[in-house]
């Protein structure tokens, strides 16, 4: 078939080259559509149902709201799991699902089952799904500011709430309509309500209740329409305005009629624009601001998205009332500018080093510009896949692309072919071959290669698979990856058979000069002598591989270890962190000594956090913990432009621990996003302890802590924080409830409205409409002594102080309720220091089956990252061998020899000598990534020994002389065998090099392939002939396989 | 075949080495996950009782000091019925009865107090006891005396728990503010509301004295009049003789129903009402009423109105409802407190002078106690306090402060974040 394929390339050759054609025309189509983003997406295909319940305490919106929700979506079709959390005012339920499942799909699902619930749900609630978006969702963040002595219509300067309001109702609007938005999420100022105050004294002069102000209100505010009427033949419409509009409206609503005399709203409430009672705060370089953040659709291009949405912004700045500043404080297009400078720079490089290598080892003009035309027509192939499959293109996907391992094959061909037809026009005295007689040339040459190149291409690609095994968020990382680098790989391998035959066919017709460039004579000679020295020094050299192959496996041992190499975003994130039950404005303070402290640092351009929940609930923290984003100056403006990011968190971080009351986590704003969303148990072991009651969850878990403290090994162990919230409690005393003639209900709702108040209606404005909301005034609300003998109205008239029908006690309460699957859970996480986590694993686990006892009812599961990290080695462990299984079978098959097969094998640990050793003498650690390099690296290895080998085999049964044909071929094949190896590791070089944003991920591989490159080859040249001459020393010419 | 042989080593040197690739990234993942988080200085209880890291800890969880053969080892023990020093100590491994054990420790501020140590036989095994209990917060430095057979040994520990140092820059940025602890006053008060009502002994209607045609009136109603003013002049119906009707009192006229040529039947001619005081009448419910006693002053305030006075009498109410009404007298001379207003009372139900009180603002629940923080130098430290009567600005301290002791008023808030914030986490 390869036959018949590789003669009607060269046949049909033009036929053949306007496919390229067709292929740019492909490439270049997709590349509009390629998304584009800094890094893999790793969220999982994860929906939240967010129902944002005022006023609920974490075991109301438990009770009330996220079991209904959990249960109903108990049964859905491809369900991972559940997650949920219950706190003051939220219940998020998180909905996982399996992986694949289409997003919309899922929420299809999810909405139909939330209608089913509607009437189960307290009145009013609303269940929510969360944006349509991801963890790499958070694009562009931008403060609504008024600048200096800006002042509102009415004179006053501009609030938190008049910038909220500027933001819903001028800026919102307009950027949601950008392409690729899907939600503008506010946090920060107040959203504009009308309170009505009552007056509790007042209200007992003129016997009003609570209750009878909101049904005043409600019932004076509204328009109402009442059809048309015909008059003369033209029709009127009719309608009754009565909507309250002013604040002197409000105030003008009569309460009550009392002997004739009205009470209005002012008589009893004073009426004014007041401030919600908010979860969720924003600041700015120390002061309070508003915040927007733009959130993208999944599968959009973040830095198209991006950029529009800065550029609609400069549009809406326009509209603004003067004085007001939108500044953007977070763009995407930055950061995934810089990474694919970085890509780019790489690419680009490696692509003029690879390219130059060819010309100076070809020494031939046009078949070094075939070899590289390989180059952009496979990524271009690629960049087709790549949209085809929706791999975005970032730094870890087109980060393993070597564009040395895509053109080996094609060098291979090339190298072979001009080779030939150089022989061939030095036989022919020089003269230009006939075309039938060069094609026919052509078609030799390819062909005499074609096997060992295909091999070779298939095997560097095979050895990717393992990659593929892996789940999770590594899975996440590396599939696009691996992904990628098949794609290319087999788009090289199908151009090497088709579109590199015919170009050679038709470009390489003048006069090919037989010359070897002066490179690669210098080589051979050089190579020659060392290679018979070689041969007569066996076991010295065969004993140096071994000892290095060793002294390699120790070193390894002494490598540190990280998991992934850290992206560097060039911007730091860090949790600020308070004790529970800290208060928004408490932390508002906290916060800005905060910021003006690290606002002090000269490198540090903006600081600007998010504290709490923002409006929608993405993101659901507690008051007490905020998201600090640091934006840092351009390092030349840096005092020190050498400093590094990790000394310079060192120094923030000493820095802002000396303020008090803060706890820090420093991270970065996609990673910080991106552990947000994932959530889980970040820690190595986590127990969960499944039960009702939350007492008994907590002595439980408490239990089990001590146990696990006691095992050997256990680190950090902790209980899940889920009390500490200092509560308020009302509690109602029934017997002088029912004696007063009241009922619970109605000795709730007082409390409700007065303390977190009632809406009682809304109040437009044009399009704007604010809340008017019926809550006692902030002083007798914050005065927590005088609640006692707030007076609650009786329904026969008369008043009874609220201590007379209620207790008030304060005491902690739940903080949050953590519910997985559908049940309470409370955990117990412990980290592993000094031992390995299997064993740890077990070990608690006996410990705890042996000495906790649980309530019938309770049941515990274990969890962790160990879980990954052991399916990861599971898996790893059966599909590595069967990936070396897999190679090995091309190899047999392609040399019909197991002995052939196993000596290209030994190249492979050789290969990784080179790697460690590359990485030990660049004090670099192991990672996945250098892992990676690793699994390029065996390819590599296995391809260049299956080059030499093939050659000298094919030679030694054409010759049979076994020590000659060794010889021999190894001369001839040290050109391709360089070449290989020398665009392998060139490619690689800028990459190895590059200290650009995201270079971090891809240097571990760089280095690990450039120095196991170096030692294949030298294995290689000087190993693998002494190696097949040792072991085939007794074997004869099998003359039928010639 | 013999190549198979060759092969199997090659394969395993190959496995090998991804294991090994493997095995590190277990190692990996282990580092990667196990440092977040921790960089807080634990300052909580159990830490810092348990802090012994660095020291030696004994057989009964106690702290070693060694010297040449001796050891001595040293624990506070908190589960006991008070918290007490408990110590051994051994020569060469064997107990040592004739040495004479002191233990001194010295409290942010500089307060001294010594342990002395008696030798206590029980069932749980011997030890020595030190005299008396050791008071929270546990934080203090220790030194330990040893006079063993003529030589005295000292050791020196640090042993400091929810104590906390913030830089005086800091510290005004902040907005921490301090104040010395001393005596004042504790004023309670109990919100009431009622009515004024006008006083009865005040209202006269004052009717004719023999019938008769009203010949002549003087006054109109909201006419203030004096005492013995004339009001009405009356021809008797019997001796045709005119009289006048005169104020009995001064006042203001209320009501009028008597007009020039009517007779004067049964009627009142008009009502004289002096308002120079009302009464207000509050409505006390039983849970208020322990603390209302007759004599406690009162502000008797409505919006800005506000007037000073006290409770003269306190009487069940009349109506069969379940509260009992307190009246206080109230001066309207200025006529601002019109009878049927709705007041409100702050009753000053308890009024004491007290030797030590603390600002509201200072006191801060802390693990299971409430406690205020006390500042010495640059360093902060929470003390337990027994509270003791409160109103709405202060509270009386029993125990746990002295006089003169500086204590966080503002922002206190933070000096006890700062403490429990080890314990802050970020859990989704």
């Amino acid at each position: 078939m390869i036959e018949s394929i590789l003669r009607l390339s060269i046949e049909r050759r033009w036929l053949m080259l306007s496919f390229i054609l067709v292929i740019f025309g492909a490439g270049i189509y997709s590349f509009q559509k390629l998304p584009i983003d800094a890094v893999p997406d790793i969220t999982n295909v994860q929906v939240q149902i967010n129902t944002e319940a005022p006023g609920y305490s974490p075991l109301e919106s438990e009770q009330r709201i996220t079991y209904p929700v959990e249960t109903a979506l108990a049964g859905i079709p491809q369900l991972s799991y559940t997650r949920s959390l219950s706190r003051y005012g939220l219940s998020q339920v998180t909905v996982v699902f399996e992986e694949g499942t289409d997003l919309y799909f899922a929420r299809n699902l999810i909405n139909e089952s939330l209608g089913a619930i509607k009437n189960s749900l307290p009145p009013g609630l609303e269940p929510e799904m969360g944006p349509i978006s991801t963890g790499l969702g958070e694009i562009f963040m931008y403060t609504v500011e008024a600048q200096e002595g800006a002042v509102q219509e009415n004179g006053q300067p501009y609030d938190a709430t008049a910038l909220r309001e500027i933001q819903d109702w001028i800026i919102k609007p307009q950027l949601a309509l950008v392409k690729g938005v899907t939600e503008i999420n506010t946090i920060g100022g107040f959203d504009k309500q009308y309170h009505v105050q009552p007056n509790p004294q007042s209200m007992l002069a003129y016997d009003i209740s609570l209750e009878d102000i909101g049904q005043a209100l409600r019932t004076n505010n509204s328009n109402r329409g009442a059809g048309f009427i015909e008059r003369y033949g033209q029709q009127l419409l009719v309608r009754s305005p009565g909507q309250l509009q002013t604040i002197a409206d409000i105030e003008q609503v009569i309460v009550k009629n009392l002997n004739g005399t009205p009470v209005k709203i002012s008589d009893v409430a004073m009426v004014a624009i007041g401030k919600e009672l908010r979860t969720g705060a924003a600041t700015r370089d120390g002061k309070e601001t508003v915040l927007g953040t733009a959130m993208m659709l999944v599968g959009e291009n973040s830095r198209t998205v991006s950029l529009a949405v800065a550029q609609r912004l400069k549009e809406v700045q326009t509209t603004l009332p003067k004085g007001i500043e939108l500044d953007s404080v977070y763009d995407r297009t930055t950061l995934v500018d810089k990474a694919i400078a970085t890509v780019e720079k790489n690419l680009v490089e490696g692509a003029l080093l690879v390219i130059a290598v060819l010309f100076l080892l070809l020494g031939n003009f046009r078949a070094a510009l075939i070899t590289a035309a390989v180059i952009p027509l496979a990524m271009l192939v690629t960049i087709t896949g790549m949209v085809k499959t929706g791999v975005s293109a970032n730094l870890m996907s087109l980060g393993a692309l070597d564009f040395g391992l895509i053109v080996d094959g094609a060098v291979i061909i090339v190298e072979n072919a001009i080779r030939r037809l150089a022989q061939a026009q030095h036989n022919n005295q020089n003269e230009k071959l006939p075309l039938k007689e060069r094609l026919e040339l052509v078609y030799q040459a390819t062909n005499e290669v074609i096997r060992p190149s295909l091999f070779g291409v298939m095997i560097i690609t095979v050895v990717y698979i393992p990659l593929f095994s892996l789940t999770g968020v590594e899975g996440k990382m590396f599939h696009p990856m691996a992904a990628t680098v098949v794609m290319a790989l087999l788009a090289a391998l199908v151009l090497s058979l088709t579109i590199v035959p015919a170009m050679v066919a038709i470009f390489m017709s003048g006069k090919i000069s037989e010359k070897e460039s002066p490179l690669i004579v210098a080589a051979k000679r050089a190579y020659e002598p060392a290679l018979k020295a070689a041969m007569k020094a066996k076991t010295v050299v065969l004993g140096t591989a071994l000892g290095l192959v060793f002294i390699s496996g120790w070193l390894a041992t002494t490598l540190g270890s990280e998991f992934i190499p850290q992206l560097n975003e060039g911007d730091i994130a860090l949790h600020a962190m308070r004790i529970p039950g800290t208060g928004l404005e408490q932390a508002v303070k906290m916060q800005s000594m905060l910021e003006e402290r690290i606002k002090e640092f000269p490198q540090v351009d903006k600081v600007f956090a998010k504290i709490g929940t923002p409006e929608v609930a993405t993101d659901p923290m507690p008051p007490n913990v905020a998201d600090n984003f640091v934006m840092l100056k351009p390092r030349s403006e840096w005092p020190d432009p050498d400093m590094t990011q990790q000394e310079l968190v060192k120094e923030i971080e000493t820095a802002v621990k000396e303020l008090p009351g803060n706890n820090y986590e420093f991270t970065q704003p996609i990673q910080m996003r991106f552990n947000e969303l994932i959530s889980g148990v970040r820690s190595d072991l986590g127990i969960k302890v499944f039960g009702d009651d939350l007492d008994q969850l907590l002595a439980s878990a408490n239990e089990i802590l001590e146990v696990l403290e006691k095992v050997n090994g256990a680190a950090d162990a902790k209980v899940e924080q889920v009390t500490g919230l200092p509560m308020l409690s009302v509690i109602p005393k029934r017997t002088a409830v029912a004696r007063y003639g009241l009922n619970i209900a109605e000795l709730q709702d007082l409390v409700a409205t007065a303390i977190g108040g009632e809406e009682s209606g809304l109040i437009f404005e044009g399009d704007r409409r604010f809340k008017i909301v019926v809550r006692l005034p902030e002083k007798t609300r914050l005065d927590i002594n005088g609640l006692s003998s707030l007076p609650v109205s009786l329904p026969n008239g008369g008043y009874v102080p609220l201590s007379e029908v209620a207790t008030l006690q304060t005491a902690p309460a739940p903080n949050q309720i953590s519910r997985e699957n559908g049940k309470r859970r409370v955990v117990v996480t412990a980290n592993v220091r000094g031992r390995d986590l299997g064993s740890f694993v077990t070990d608690v686990k006996q410990q705890i089956a042996s000495d906790v006892d649980l309530p019938a009812g309770y049941w515990l599961d274990y969890g962790g990252t160990f879980e990954q990290l052991e399916s990861a080695s599971e898996r790893l462990s059966i599909v590595v061998p069967i990936t070396l299984a897999i190679i090995l079978g091309l190899l047999v098959m392609a040399f019909n020899s197991f002995k052939d097969a196993a000596i290209i094998f030994t190249g492979v640990p050789l290969a990784l000598t080179g790697g460690i050793i590359a990485l030990w003498m660049r004090d670099m650690p192991l990672s996945i990534s250098a892992g990676v390099g690793f699994i390029a690296l065996s390819g590599v290895a296995v391809l260049n020994g299956l080059v030499m080998l093939a050659f000298i085999r094919d030679l030694w049964h054409e010759k049979g002389d076994l020590a000659m044909a060794v010889v021999e071929g190894a001369l001839i094949r040290l050109r391709p065998v360089l070449m290989t190896a020398l665009v392998a590791s060139l490619g690689f070089v800028p990459m190895a090099l590059n200290t650009g944003t995201g270079a971090e991920v891809q240097r571990p591989l760089a280095t690990v392939v450039i120095g196991g490159i170096i030692s294949s080859t030298l294995l290689t040249l000087f190993v693998l002939p002494i190696l097949y001459g040792l072991l085939h020393k007794k074997d004869k010419i099998k003359t039928e396989e010639v | 075949m013999t190549s198979l042989f060759s092969m199997n080593p090659m394969i395993a040197k190959l496995a090998l080495s991804f294991m090994v690739f493997s095995g590190s990234l277990q190692l990996a993942y282990a580092e990667q996950h196990g440092d977040h988080g921790h960089e807080a200085q634990e300052q909580g209880h159990s830490e810092e009782h348990d802090d012994h890291n660095e020291a030696q800890q004994g057989p009964n969880g106690g702290r070693l000091f060694h010297e040449g053969h001796l050891t001595v080892e040293l624990a506070l023990i908190e589960d006991s019925a008070e918290p007490e020093f408990r110590a051994w100590i051994t020569d060469e491994g064997q107990p040592v009865s004739k040495a004479k054990l002191t233990v001194q420790l010295t409290r942010l501020g500089g307060e001294t107090k010594a342990f002395e140590f008696k030798q206590l036989k029980t069932k749980m095994g011997d030890y020595l006891q030190g005299n008396g209990a050791v008071e929270e917060p546990h934080s203090f430095d220790v030194t330990v005396f040893l006079n063993h057979e003529g030589q005295t040994h000292t050791w020196q520990y640090e042993n400091h728990e929810g104590r906390v140092e913030i830089k005086t820059e800091i510290a005004n940025r902040a907005g921490i503010s301090t104040q010395p602890a001393g005596p004042g006053e504790i004023n309670q008060t109990l919100t009431v509301y009622g009515k004024a009502v006008a006083d009865t002994s005040k209202i006269s209607h004052i009717e004719a004295r023999f019938p008769g045609i009203i010949k002549r009136v003087n006054v109109a109603i909201g006419d203030k009049v004096k005492k013995g003013q004339v009001l009405a002049v009356i021809e008797s119906n019997e001796s045709l003789n005119r009289y006048n009707v005169t104020a009995p009192f001064s006042g203001t006229i209320t009501a009028r129903h008597a007009a020039q040529g009517e007779q004067t039947e049964d009627q009142a001619l008009f009502t004289l009402a002096n308002f120079d005081s009302v009464w207000a009448e509050f409505q006390i419910f039983p849970t208020q009423s322990q603390r209302i006693t007759t004599g406690q002053d009162v502000v008797v305030s409505l919006g800005e109105r506000k007037a000073n006075t006290r409770i003269e009498h306190l009487i069940p109410s009349t109506t069969g409802s379940p509260f009992m009404i307190a009246r206080a007298l109230l001066d309207n001379r200025s006529g601002q407190w019109t009878p049927g207003l709705l007041v409100e009372g702050k009753v000053t139900v308890k009024k004491v002078s007290t030797p030590l009180l603390i600002d509201n603002k200072a006191i801060q629940t802390f693990r299971d106690w409430q406690v205020t923080f006390i500042k010495v130098g640059n360093e902060y430290e929470f003390r337990p306090l027994e509270l003791g009567l409160r109103d709405d600005e202060n509270t009386e301290v029993l125990s746990g402060l002295k006089a003169g002791d500086e204590y966080v008023v503002d922002n206190s808030y933070l000096i006890k974040a700062d403490l429990e914030k080890s314990g802050a986490s970020h859990d989704h």
